[in-house]
């Protein structure tokens, strides 16, 4: 890897701040595994970066595609999948998804 | 002190297309639970969204006729935020570079309410909470939406009342949507501040979520505004918060305060392509729209002169717009033709959704003749309400109950007989007239109109008979 690892990448609170959002709950010793993960990404993309510098033309930017209007999927209903199937992997409920209950 | 109220609104308006935004389950309102669903609209791993076409017309109808501009190269972004409403963990919606922008929504005054942005993006799912756990149902989930967001503009509780009415009545006439609060197919977000009458400098704003009715919106705005002016005047400072409105109560109260914010981490959606929209075809779009409530309801009071009251009661209703000029290009006068919706059609429609839909069993055609029948003095009005009523009851041909002897009328010498008769055949009634009982006559009128089958014009009827009475 190019860049220099002992410039932190992510802080501790930026860390927690992405966990809260996502609402998941880490101990002490996963907060550390995982920071460590997400440096070691931040590098491998900065190591694209460096490598891409002065030469635009190797990379596309995902909004530089385009599609007209007219290739646009037409609106007519295609079958969805029964109930059975959607809830298969799930705790369902008469038909419903079903999660502990989300407000107070 | 005195305040002024300044708020801004954000209108969800689902599109009645028939499937979703980016699969191809069905829209339809009122399915079994989680029966619209596939692998796309449920967030399945490795599942790919595909726009729907006719999502973004719809939006650019709805852009050009709120006077946006529309931006011919758009994309979509992705909205991150974690609620089991979202299957995929992200709604994707639009961020940087909305479909539409820069218009505006006129009010009867001239005001106009401008609006920042229309964008497109997917609904969420529904949640029914129970006791000790939630329930999700993703029919809903990937219904497409746009987004109308307003500025700060709308300044009473009136006012805002008549944004969101002219707004749903423009979604219904260009055919977008439905706009049925009651379905949740428009919903608003309202904001809300104070300033110090006479200042303009903006004060520290609320958010009401997720109203769907205009008294409650009316009721939530006018509760709110009281709330923050006496936070004012007691020298505090309001905190800027999103509230729910409580319909039981009529209150406000505090959902989440600023430090709770969200942040969304937007960012360009890698599963869909930039679209692009070729100017011509915005243009075809603009030149299929119709006419426009605001600018129907200046030409039925100013050029077919009808009045303030009946050209409301008649422009409310795309349908009934259609069925009424529909006559008029065949021929019929404004006022009877509107005189006729008005009373006799719409007492066989007692709803709003009947108004809307308007299937009634008589053609523009025979309604046209109906009226031009009227127009031309060939009957009176009450033979025209009478069979209009029957028609409308039983169907069939205009033909079938006016005949050539209807259309012959009562001559002046007829009416004066028949109302000499009337007298003569109802002495009490006359003479109770006399004494002073001024409804004894209308037992008189009674006579003529079953004599002459409703034909007889009443109003010549009873100065005939008053001329008679007189010279007793
Ligand atoms: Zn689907």
């Amino acid at each position: 890897m190019a860049q220099n690892n002992t410039e932190q990448k992510i802080t501790r609170e930026q860390f927690l701040s992405l966990a809260r959002l996502a609402r998941l709950s880490f101990s002490e010793e996963e907060s550390e595994d995982f920071i460590r993960g997400f440096e070691e990404m931040i590098s491998f993309c900065d190591g694209i970066n460096s490598e891409i510098e002065g030469d635009a033309s190797t990379i596309r930017e995902v909004g530089s595609r385009e599609i007209a209007l007219d290739d646009l999927r037409e609106d007519s209903v295609c079958p969805s999948l029964p109930n059975e199937k959607i809830l298969s992997n799930v705790q369902g409920e008469h038909g419903y998804f079903s999660v502990k209950r989300v407000v107070k | 002190m005195k305040y002024q109220l300044v708020s801004g609104f954000e209108t969800h308006v689902e599109l009645a297309t028939d499937t979703k935004i980016f699969c191809g389950c069905s829209t339809k309102f009122g399915a079994s639970p989680n029966t619209h669903c596939c692998p796309v609209c449920t967030g399945q791993p490795g599942a790919l969204p595909v726009l729907n076409k006719k999502v973004v017309e719809y939006a650019i109808r709805a852009g050009l006729a709120t006077h946006c501009t529309i931006n011919t190269i758009t994309h979509l972004d992705r909205k991150n935020y974690c609620y089991p409403d979202l299957p995929k963990a992200y709604q994707i919606s639009q961020f940087d570079k909305p479909l539409c922008e820069h218009g505006y929504v006129e009010l009867e005054s001239g005001k106009k309410i401008r609006l920042t942005r229309i964008h497109i993006e997917e609904d969420a799912g529904k949640l029914v909470h129970e006791r000790g756990h939630t329930l999700i149902d993703y029919n809903r989930g990937g219904v497409p939406l746009i987004e109308i967001v307003s500025e700060p503009d709308i300044s009473s509780p009136e006012e805002a009342r008549e944004y969101v009415e002219k707004l749903q009545l423009i979604m219904r006439y260009i055919g977008v949507s439905d706009c049925k609060m009651q379905e949740g197919s428009m919903r608003c977000d309202v904001n809300i501040s104070l300033c110090p009458e006479g200042s303009d400098v903006l004060g520290t704003r609320t958010e009401i979520k997720n109203m769907n009715s205009i008294t409650f919106i009316e009721r939530a705005m006018a509760y709110e505004a009281e709330r923050q002016a006496e936070i004012l005047d007691a020298g505090g400072k309001v905190e800027q918060a999103t509230m729910r409105f409580d319909e039981a109560t009529g209150e406000t109260y505090v959902m989440r305060t600023k430090e709770d914010a969200q942040d969304y981490r937007y960012f360009p959606e890698p599963d869909l392509l930039t679209v692009h929209i070729p100017k011509e075809r915005v243009e075809e779009i603009a030149a299929s729209l119709p006419e426009l409530p605001l600018e129907k309801l200046r030409r039925y009071t100013g050029e077919l002169g009808i009045s303030q009251h009946n050209a409301r009661l008649l422009y409310k209703y795309k349908a009934v717009c259609d069925f009424f000029e529909a006559c008029l290009a065949l021929g019929a006068g404004a006022k009877n033709t509107a005189n006729l919706i008005l009373g006799t059609v719409y007492s066989t429609l007692a709803t709003e959704e009947e108004k809307e839909a308007f299937d009634i069993k008589v053609s523009a055609g025979d309604m046209a003749a109906l009226v031009k029948y009227v127009d031309g003095g060939k009957i009176n009005v009450t033979l025209a309400q009478m069979t209009l009523a029957k028609m409308l009851k039983e169907g069939g041909a205009l033909s079938q109950y006016i005949t050539e002897s209807d259309l012959a009328g009562v001559s002046e010498e007829q009416l004066i007989s028949l109302c000499r008769e009337a007298i003569a055949n109802n002495p009490k009634a006359a003479e109770d007239y006399l004494a002073g009982k001024q409804k004894a006559i209308g037992g008189l009128f009674g006579y003529i109109k079953r004599a002459t089958q409703g034909k007889a014009d009443i109003r010549r009827a009873e100065e005939i008979i008053k001329g008679l009475l007189s010279q007793k």
